[in-house]
């Protein structure tokens, strides 16, 4: 038996793919980079015993990981224009603030625990190698620290793809938003949509496509935490 | 130019009473939410330890399709992918708790798997030699010591539950996020509303927080310290 595929399945899972996938994707991948830049620096410099910077640091990362994704969404994208209109900026714009004001308070947090867990005699030794707290740092301690960041970055890339999602709540064509606009346009009658009914379809749809990204992601930050807690 | 006009007293006083009701409905789907997580974790998590045929494979498939998929999507799939057909159809009601109690329970599940399994199999096999029945011996001995053991975690998913309840605003479903949004809405009083906003959820989140270290010191396993 050959399955029957509605005329609109065909458009609609190229829109999906090609606009929806790419945007997520593409979003998806820059709050990565700037949420590990910002992260782990904020998470080296709360390693250093100052009051100030410490608790700073420490309020941005409970503030940003305690509030719901969505709160913060709102704040960026409409609180924040309402104190200057130099803040206002577009949602995919927004979606990357938001993500990476959530993403770098987690890796802060885990790249805290990380640099202390690299023993005093390798900041000795570099010190009397001459480098500076910097350059300690950037040569010596974080790139043995990295190995323990890794299943922490992995989970966070899950973490930022599966919360793009929320990018379409103010309006920005990700994978979620691309889907309500198919089903629409399915869902209205000719000659501007197909007069059918979609919704069942693209979303358990999407959810497969987000799951066929994320699942081997899952495994693998599951494996790299089984290797790191064997060596 | 904007006038900017910051005045969160009389915001508070024009509007307590909704955002008291949103307050009330946000804490009302999250304590659904968490009931059901918590019940539908600890029977999927001891089938999941004890390796349950049938039960413990299906168990393991939800699990990971709740966790590799935006719960957002979980959401719309739920209210409008279901509400396709007569049969599946929910109310904006139905669909708050269940989509957020689903979710808790997929991520329960998993906490609770870790907790039963970390009980020593020597104290199982003691209570098996008093003679206890399988299902008596899951009760009396792996339950009491593997809640324990699981329990930050799971606290820790209670509160990405209630963090979650903010979602239902994309079905408009009048808890509190919904509320302050639908206020400043119409009176234009963004930054009042993101403040009370902001503020609620940090003092929700952060006393649940404190209220897991406080456990933790006081329910950890003997042999732990």
């Amino acid at each position: 038996v050959i399955l029957a595929v509605a005329e609109w399945v065909d458009p609609v899972v190229h829109r999906l793919l090609e606009d929806g996938l790419t945007a997520t994707l593409r979003i998806a991948a820059i709050s990565l980079v700037t949420s590990t830049l910002i992260g782990v620096t904020l998470g080296t410099l709360m390693t250093i015993r100052f009051w100030l910077s410490r608790s700073l640091i420490r309020l941005y990362v409970e503030v940003w990981r305690g509030l719901p994704i969505i709160v913060t969404l709102f704040i960026v994208y409409f609180g924040a224009p309402a104190i200057s209109l130099r803040f206002e900026m577009g949602p995919f714009t927004a979606g990357a603030v938001t993500l990476t004001l959530w993403g770098s308070a987690q890796i802060a947090e885990a790249t805290r625990g990380a640099v202390q867990s690299i023993t005093r005699g390798q900041h000795e030794a570099a010190a009397a190698l001459g480098f500076g707290w910097i350059g300690r740092h950037v040569w010596v301690i974080l790139p043995q620290a990295a190995r323990r960041l890794l299943p922490p970055l992995v989970s966070l890339l899950i973490g930022i793809i599966l919360n793009t999602t929320l990018i379409g709540i103010i309006g920005g064509a990700e994978m979620l938003e691309t889907a309500k606009r198919m089903v629409e346009v399915v869902n209205a009658p000719p000659p501007t949509g197909f007069g059918d009914r979609g919704e069942f379809q693209i979303y358990a749809f999407v959810m497969v496509v987000f799951f066929l990204i994320c699942f081997p992601l899952t495994r693998l930050s599951a494996w790299l935490e089984r290797r790191l807690v064997r060596a | 130019m904007l006038a900017v006009t910051y005045d969160l007293a009389s915001f508070l006083e024009e509007n307590w009473e909704a955002l008291l009701q949103g307050l009330g409905r946000t804490l009302k789907v999250s304590a659904i939410a968490i009931t059901g997580s918590l019940v539908i974790g600890v029977l999927l998590g001891a089938a999941r330890a004890h390796r349950l045929p049938v039960v413990s494979p299906l168990a393991a498939v939800y699990v990971e399709v709740i966790r590799n998929t935006p719960i957002l999507v979980q959401i719309f799939f739920l209210y409008y992918g279901l509400g396709q057909f007569e049969v599946t159809r929910m109310d904006v009601f139905t669909v708050a708790w269940l989509s957020v109690m689903v979710w808790g329970g997929a991520f329960n599940t998993e906490n609770f798997r870790a907790g039963f399994e970390a009980v020593p199999y020597s104290l199982r096999e003691a209570g098996l030699a008093l003679g206890f029945t399988p299902l008596k011996n899951f009760v009396n001995v792996t339950l009491p010591v593997g809640f324990r053991v699981a329990l930050p975690s799971t606290i820790n998913t209670f509160i990405a539950v209630l963090k979650n309840t903010a979602l239902l605003y994309v079905i408009a479903y009048e808890e509190l996020t919904t509320t302050a949004f639908n206020i400043q809405a119409l009176t234009l009083e963004t930054l009042e509303a993101w403040t009370v906003l902001g503020v609620v959820y940090l003092a929700l989140v952060w006393g649940l927080s404190a209220l897991i270290r406080l456990l933790e010191s006081h329910l950890a396993l003997p042999e732990a310290t």
